[in-house]
């Protein structure tokens, strides 16, 4: 135990004092930051979808509808921009549209027709579509009160309000879906990155020849053990540092907009955060145990990619196979039960169940224990294959040949045993 | 303290590495394991150490079964390797710590087998800033660490410049009086001779001739005589012409001023000392030729002399 502790304890400041690591932690703190800040920038700066200016002035040349209902529905539109009612012509508006003083322009020449006088046609700019339907909005209501129906009448007709209750007898997956399935993208990039770093470890040190020294001062399974769990915590570190800067920069009041959008889509309940650590952190540990297991074949660093690919492929099918599952309408039902007690799959395909269906406790408790027991399996397997594959050197072998090897060490273990 | 290595047996698949190797080491001695390459050297280390298991034989400490985790070892494996990219003190701390020292006491050991080595500047600095000779004395420190009882290194002189050669004699000497057992693999015969008293020397994974250097070359046949003088043109001669009864063969070394004679029985060396003295020619050395341990490693590992 002592042993392990101080493996896990070296790898741990390797990971962390490492000058990549750093600048991917600083690097990921920084777009964190400007994730959330960037979005208020641009929402103070504009608020009339992508147009320029601050308190922008929407210019207004209509002989067709009348000042009341064109402040209406311009204003409807457009909240934060003044709406200006002009007699000025096409050229006089261009003039004050290119100086700046208006934002844009709109020349209503019939009913339906208008001339949208702007700088920029901009490709993300909405402003034709959102002109098209006040144009549509103001030729029905007129059409309306032309038939002896008051405009307020008109209104409440063109535009109905529509409210509905949704009864779910299980768990409400419009509400979680979303963060559920962002987390999801964040739990398979960052077990596959951790995992990564784990088997890039494992390569540099046969690399560099410091392992038959380390497996001559150590025991093989706390090498592995040390590794797995040592760049397990320096990920969480990582981790940590990135979200308590996203909560710093939220809370510190520059998010804006974000929050409102946070708190909408993001409002998962604790112990789904609890179950998402729970079983992010046993998905790690399976991953960890095989690439660093299969990695311990890799001669060099070319080799890693070889050897890692099918563990990550799998990784990335059920991953795959997952979110088809989230999209149906039964969660793809027995099969979706069956993944969350196989290793791999069981840590995601349970964290998508107890999220986004209704699972008895019972079923959680059993599951978590099948895959407790399952990274024990996985890290002793590791291990065995650890010792052998740390001292092999040339091509990677086959899996038969690796099972073979297995086999051979048990028996030669087992005489050592015996005698 | 007494290593046993017992009948040893090991084989890679088809092919049988090691075939029934014996040999003992002891406390405050020097074993200079020695062999071809190939021979079955870092096979028998890597036993001894536990990376491989043995396919059958034993190996014991003062009569019992051999726990490494009860015995100091310093090992510097052929392969050297160490983290080039970690600061030196902290690795050597590490290791230290592996090895079963307590923090304090790798702490300790670290600065005091830095300062032996002429490294203490280099503490703080990455291991892949120095030079492959300097990187090999860290290798040694970090072999030597642990203040070990049971020291073992495989080809310890390959790549050292003769200045760092003679470091690391002078330390693997220090480490033998301070009453450690030593294993030493080497083709260089002029270290081993220098500071192993017992050898074994592997030949296609066989022990061929094993135990102390002396007797080994004492069992020689002592029936050549090696005669320095000035006057060895004229010694040689006078052998051949007056002392045939008891000599077969004279051969004269010019470059050393060495006249080398063969006796027919070793004890008629007083008869040829005579017959030189009644000559009166100037000597400088009389003495019986032993082989050298590079004669003997040639003669076993290769067929004769």
């Amino acid at each position: 135990m002592k042993q392990l502790l101080k493996i896990l304890k070296f790898e741990y400041m390797s990971c962390v004092k490492n000058k990549a690591f750093i600048i991917i932690t600083v690097t990921l703190m920084v777009a964190v930051i400007l994730i959330v800040f960037i979005p208020s920038l641009f929402s103070n700066n504009s608020s009339t979808d992508g147009e320029e200016g601050e308190k922008s002035i929407i210019a207004v040349n209509s002989s067709v509808y009348d000042e009341k209902t064109i402040q209406k529905e311009f204003s409807a539109l457009y909240p934060d921009s003044d709406i200006k009612i002009t007699n000025e012509d096409t050229n006089a508006l261009k003039e004050k549209v290119n100086s700046g003083e208006y934002s844009f322009a709109v020349k209503i020449d019939s009913e339906l027709s208008f001339t949208y006088v702007t700088v920029n046609n901009s490709f993300f700019s909405m402003n034709n579509e959102s002109l098209v339907d006040i144009m549509k909005n103001m030729y029905s209501m007129k059409s309306l009160e032309n038939y002896g129906i008051e405009s307020g009448e008109a209104s409440k007709i063109l535009n109905p309000e529509v409210t509905f209750n949704t009864v779910t007898t299980g768990t409400d997956q419009t509400k979680n879906f979303l963060p559920v399935y962002l987390l999801m993208c964040i739990s398979f990039m960052a077990v596959a990155t951790y995992g990564q770093l784990v088997a890039q470890s494992v390569v540099t040190e046969k690399n560099t020849r410091a392992m038959e020294l380390l497996i001559t001062c150590a025991k093989p399974s706390n090498l592995i053990f040390g590794k797995v769990i040592g760049s397990g915590l320096a990920g969480l570190t990582q981790l940590t540092l990135i979200a308590l800067t996203g909560i710093a920069v939220v809370s510190s009041g520059l998010g804006g907009n974000i929050i409102g959008f946070m708190s909408q889509y993001f409002n998962l309940p604790i112990q789904t955060i609890v179950y998402f650590l729970v079983f992010f952190i046993i998905g790690y540990f399976m991953l960890a145990f095989l690439l660093g297991a299969f990695s311990s074949f890799a001669s060099k660093s070319e080799d890693l990619n070889t050897l890692t690919t099918p563990v990550l492929l799998v990784l990335s099918a059920v991953y795959m196979a997952l979110i088809f599952m989230m999209q149906s309408e039964d969660m793809g039902g027995s099969i979706l039960n069956i993944l969350s007690y196989l290793p791999i799959s069981g840590p995601l395909a349970m964290f998508v169940r107890v999220s986004l269906t209704d699972v008895a406790v019972w079923e959680i408790c059993v599951s978590l224990i099948v895959q407790i027991i399952e990274v024990y399996l996985l890290g002793m397997l590791a291990a065995a294959i650890y010792r052998i594959g740390v001292l092999m050197y040339g091509n990677p072998p086959k899996l038969p040949e690796i099972i073979k090897l297995l086999k051979i060490q048990r028996e030669t273990d087992k005489a050592k045993t015996t005698e | 303290m007494k290593l046993e290595i017992k009948n040893l047996t090991k084989s890679f698949g088809e092919k049988e590495v090691l075939k029934d190797i014996s040999f003992t080491a002891e406390s405050g001695k020097a074993l200079g394991l020695l062999g071809r390459n190939g021979a079955g050297k870092t096979t028998t280390i890597r036993i001894i150490m536990g990376v491989f298991y043995q396919n059958s034989g034993k190996i014991l400490i003062d009569g019992k079964p051999f726990d490494r985790n009860k015995l100091r070892i310093g090992y510097l494996p052929e392969e050297r390797g160490l983290y080039p990219k970690q600061k030196i003190g902290e690795q050597l701390i590490y290791f230290g710590m592996l090895r079963g020292l307590s923090k304090k006491q790798a702490t300790e050991n670290t600065v005091r087998w830095l300062e032996r080595m002429g490294m203490s500047e280099y503490k703080d600095k990455r291991l892949e800033t120095l030079s492959k000779g300097n990187q090999q004395k860290i290798q040694l420190a970090v072999t030597l660490l642990c203040d070990p009882q049971l020291v073992i290194l495989d080809e310890p002189f390959s790549g050292l410049d003769p200045v760092n050669a003679m470091l690391l004699k002078d330390v693997i000497k220090e480490v033998i009086a301070e009453g450690a057992m030593v294993i030493l693999s080497s083709h260089q015969m002029n270290y081993i001779e220098e500071f192993c008293d017992n050898i074994a020397i592997l030949n296609s994974g066989k022990i061929v001739i094993n135990g102390n250097i002396n007797d080994i070359k004492r069992s020689y046949p002592r029936n050549i005589i090696e005669i320095g003088s000035v006057q060895f043109d004229e010694i040689a001669p006078f052998v051949i012409r007056s002392l045939n009864e008891i000599s077969t063969d004279v051969e004269t070394d010019e470059k050393d001023s060495v006249v080398r004679v063969k006796m027919k029985r070793p004890d008629d060396k007083m008869k040829l000392m005579e017959g030189l003295l009644n000559e009166k020619f100037d000597i400088d050395s009389f003495k019986v030729r032993e082989p050298s341990l590079n004669d003997i490693f040639v003669e076993y590992t290769e067929g004769a002399i």
